[in-house]
């Protein structure tokens, strides 16, 4: 298949040049090279620049309210297991107000791709502080600089128990599309968390920043097996690892319920149900 | 003066038995062809504290308590000390021997060696000894009480239960041998064709499950949280996914996405759990996602009285989430009530896709009673739900299509050509974002059109009694000693049961209320909530109010007591 078959005519909100823009492609292609027709594919999304994609892609999309991507994408997992389902969320979206349900997904390993804009800042706003801004960074809410220290969401990751932790970078193209399909193939809970440049707010982390600090973790020896060196690269401040830092198999949750084993929820007759020998349990 | 009816109440520290035993003695009345009604009292504790359960037998249909008992369990000394001045005349005791019971003028003292005999089986079967005091006190015999116990025991040894029915038949022997006063409550057994005995929350359980839901996910919160109990035990013989989630704010939108997905999906919660989905509940009515959801009140604000029953969430429900939507309330008033509208919410859902919830409390949730075989005929109802086949037909399909009735086409994820975004925004007919004045009032108008057609279906009201004069108003819970009362004070006044609160019946209401004299309000809440509601709607000032805010449900009594001085 082709990438324009996700294609869409719907004027963009993004900002030109916005590191939304290579996501939106990436995940095209991905769908692309894996083949998922378009219906079978669901997008979700929440609230924030990153929220408006599913607009932008000839799928099945639900844009909810702010943070709770992972709930709404686990919902439609467990209903259809059939259909891909993909989580798009910001670093506000989803390391900030929808930061527990994210440790939740992980630990149940449900089989969701969930990509992350991380663009360190709240573009849609207009450029507040978020959980992964750096230290001493000036906002419109931190005018004196950023106390709080950014939370490192990699390594949140591992401590959570997903099965697939990685990071790309809005920036290589070619790159993030194979980390999609990867995130994809995974039977599991696949974090893609993607720097994500913007070029309105965020004056720090911008593509020429992350061009001089980024280096392919797949061109080096890292193991991917190996949790320990895993967590050593989230620790990895003055060069950032991008690829698969991690990945393991291990059931997915709906692997584990034989109620969706033969025939996923939606499929099933709903028509006749008989609670008869319920009601005898209660005489 | 012999009669074929009884109230026992069983006090005793949580975690001692209380509620089992009073489960084997409902069930055991209700085999005799009694109708009970069981209701439990309990802090928000999980050892100690002091819970109570009480059962009342009579040989025609009840649902509501009394105020006075006529058998006291206690399980240990501190229930005398609280409850025996609710014993009836000639009412007794049961208790252990040891403990020291000052001499109470008309009550029947009943001390049984419970300890002692249970020491033949390494004092366990407490439960089984004290029934079988009580069951020999009501002067029955304990033929049923094996199959009562293999019931309930299910999946025990056949040992176990033997030990028990042995423990019961000890104490039974030695209640018939020691105690020969001439006890008023005698029960005869009823021949009558089996009937069920559930709680409000296996009610709505069940109909949710003969409704055809498929998931739920929900976060624990008393007293809905049997609800996700009795799901959870028939998840895999009805292929059901129930979740239980970390927070409320993920319970409501994974219905949300399993509902968007073509499920029929639900949640349970009470009035703190619903405070956080109220954001939700928003998107499930502009996205115009079915849902059901269950909210049992319990006494607020915030933590509350957790334990206990109230009435005070109406307003809350009534207007929760942010922005004008759709919302269908629905107030069952008794057990049967509970299975029925819950069925009917399932397709009230789907039909005008949008969240309907049903208001239930304390009182109904956690109380017991007996109720005939439910109606097995109830039908479903996806509305304009797509099947496959006819989605793959559809060119340039529109989620949001403007309609006349207001309800659109509803295609699901996995069907051909109708791919589409639900949104939390306000959209276009496709979904997609839009910000248009001219769309957004059209969009605004296309929802309450569901409202308004929603409003022709739905009998939002009853009418008890056919008196003309005299009119008590109420919704929920009080719905059952109102009527015992209109039983007692001879039909001297008709009862308005308000039952679903939106769409609100106002045309109809307002006709009543107009023919009868005396309107009287009774509301479990401090405000007159629907009192309130129904000044706003109609213009009618209800200013008789009978309420309680005290997290203790209406009694007959109470009602009756109340009733008699207003309706002189």
């Amino acid at each position: 298949m082709k990438s324009e078959n996700y294609f869409i005519n719907h004027k963009s909100q993004w900002c030109p040049g916005c590191g939304n823009f290579p996501i939106l492609s990436a995940l095209k292609k991905a769908l692309a090279k894996l083949n998922i027709k378009n219906e079978n594919a669901v997008v979700v999304s929440g609230i924030g620049c990153s929220g408006k994609i599913p607009h932008y892609l000839k799928t099945y999309g639900f844009e909810g309210v702010h943070g709770r991507v992972l709930p709404v994408a686990t919902g439609v997992k467990l209903s259809n297991n059939d259909l891909t389902v993909i989580g798009c969320a910001g670093d506000g979206d989803g390391y900030g107000i929808g930061g527990n349900h994210l440790i939740h997904a992980m630990r149940r390993n449900i089989d969701i791709t969930y990509i992350v804009h991380n663009n360190q800042i709240y573009g849609l706003t207009t450029g507040q502080v978020s959980p992964t801004t750096s230290l001493n960074f000036k906002s419109k809410t931190t005018p004196f600089g950023n106390i709080e220290n950014p939370l490192n969401p990699l390594s949140i990751a591992l401590s959570s128990g997903a099965t697939f932790v990685s990071r790309g970078f809005s920036g290589r193209l070619d790159h993030l599309v194979n980390l999609i399909v990867k995130g994809i193939k995974h039977k599991g809970f696949s974090l893609i968390d993607v720097f994500q440049p913007c070029v309105s707010f965020n004056y720090l982390n911008t593509y020429d920043w992350f061009e001089k600090r980024i280096y392919d973790l797949q061109k080096t020896k890292h193991n991917t097996n190996d949790l320990f060196a895993a967590h050593k690269k989230t620790l990895e401040e003055n060069k950032l690892p991008i690829g698969i830092l991690y990945q393991i198999k291990k059931p997915t949750y709906d692997s584990l319920l034989p109620q969706i084993k033969k025939q996923s929820l939606v499929k099933q007759n709903i028509s006749k149900v008989n609670i008869n020998p319920l009601l005898k349990e209660l005489e | 003066m012999e009669r074929n009816e009884v109230i026992i109440k069983i006090g005793g520290p949580a975690g001692s038995g209380v509620n089992s035993l009073g489960h084997i003695l409902s069930k055991f009345l209700q085999r005799e062809g009694l109708y009970i009604y069981s209701s439990k009292d309990y802090p928000s504790l999980i050892k100690g504290g002091h819970n109570t359960y009480t059962v009342r037998a009579e040989s025609k249909k009840i649902e509501s308590s009394l105020d006075h008992i006529d058998i006291l369990i206690a399980l240990d000394e501190k229930t005398i000390d609280l409850h025996s001045n609710e014993l009836s005349k000639n009412g007794a005791i049961i208790c252990d021997s040891s403990f020291k019971i000052k001499g109470k003028t008309g009550v029947h003292l009943s001390p049984i060696p419970i300890k002692q005999l249970s020491k033949k089986f390494n004092g366990k079967y407490i439960n089984s000894i004290t029934a079988g005091a009580c069951l020999g006190l009501l002067q029955l015999d304990l033929t049923i009480l094996d199959k009562i116990l293999k019931q309930i025991f299910s999946g025990k040894s056949e040992k176990i239960i033997k030990d028990n029915i042995l423990a019961a038949k000890l104490s039974h022997d030695y209640v018939l041998k020691n105690f020969k006063y001439n006890f008023p409550h005698k029960i005869k057994k009823i021949k009558s064709p089996l009937k069920i005995f559930l709680s409000g929350n296996e009610a709505v359980a069940l109909a949710s499950i003969k409704a055809g839901c498929k998931f739920i996910s929900a976060y624990p919160m008393t007293p809905a949280t049997s609800i996700l109990h009795v799901m959870a035990n028939n998840d895999q013989k009805y292929n059901i996914v129930v979740k239980q989630t970390e927070d409320e704010l993920a319970a409501i939108n994974m219905a949300i996405g399993a509902s968007f997905t073509g499920v029929r999906s639900m949640t349970a919660t009470s009035g703190g759990g619903f405070a956080l989905m109220t954001e939700a509940l928003g998107l499930a009515g502009i996205s115009e996602t079915p849902l059901v959801i269950i909210e049992s009140q319990r006494a607020g604000p915030s933590t509350g009285l957790p334990t206990y029953t109230d009435q005070s969430d109406l307003r809350f429900v009534l207007h929760a989430s942010q922005g004008e939507f759709p919302k269908i309330v629905l107030c069952p008033g008794d057990i049967e009530e509970c299975y029925h509208q819950t069925f009917h919410a399932f397709n009230l859902a789907e039909k005008y896709q949008t969240p309907v919830i049903v208001m239930i409390d304390k009182t109904l949730s956690e109380s017991y009673s007996t109720i005939n075989y439910p109606n097995n005929n109830l039908k479903i109802n996806r509305g304009k739900l797509l099947s496959n086949e006819q989605a793959s037909k559809i060119k340039n399909y529109k989620r949001h299509q403007f309609t006349q009735d207001g309800i659109s086409l509803r295609a699901i994820p996995g069907q051909k050509n109708c791919y589409h975004i639900c949104s939390s925004y306000e959209h276009d007919e496709t979904g997609f974002t839009s910000e248009d004045p001219i769309n957004r009032m059209k969009m605004l108008e296309k929802r309450e059109r569901k409202l308004e057609k929603a409003g022709k279906e739905i009998k939002g009201y009853k009418i008890h009694g056919k008196n003309s004069k005299n009119l008590v108003v109420s919704w929920g819970s009080c719905k059952t000693p109102i009527l015992e009362t209109q039983e007692l004070m001879k039909n001297k006044f008709s009862l308005l049961q308000i039952i679903c609160v939106s769409p609100f019946p106002s045309k109809e209401v307002k006709n009543i209320l107009n023919k009868s004299k005396n309107l009287i309000i009774v509301e479990g809440n401090q405000t007159a909530q629907l009192a309130g509601i129904i000044k706003e709607k109609i213009g009618i000032d209800i200013k008789n109010k009978i309420l309680k805010y005290d997290g203790r449900p209406f009694s007959v009594d109470y009602i009756h007591n109340e009733l008699k001085k207003r309706l002189k």
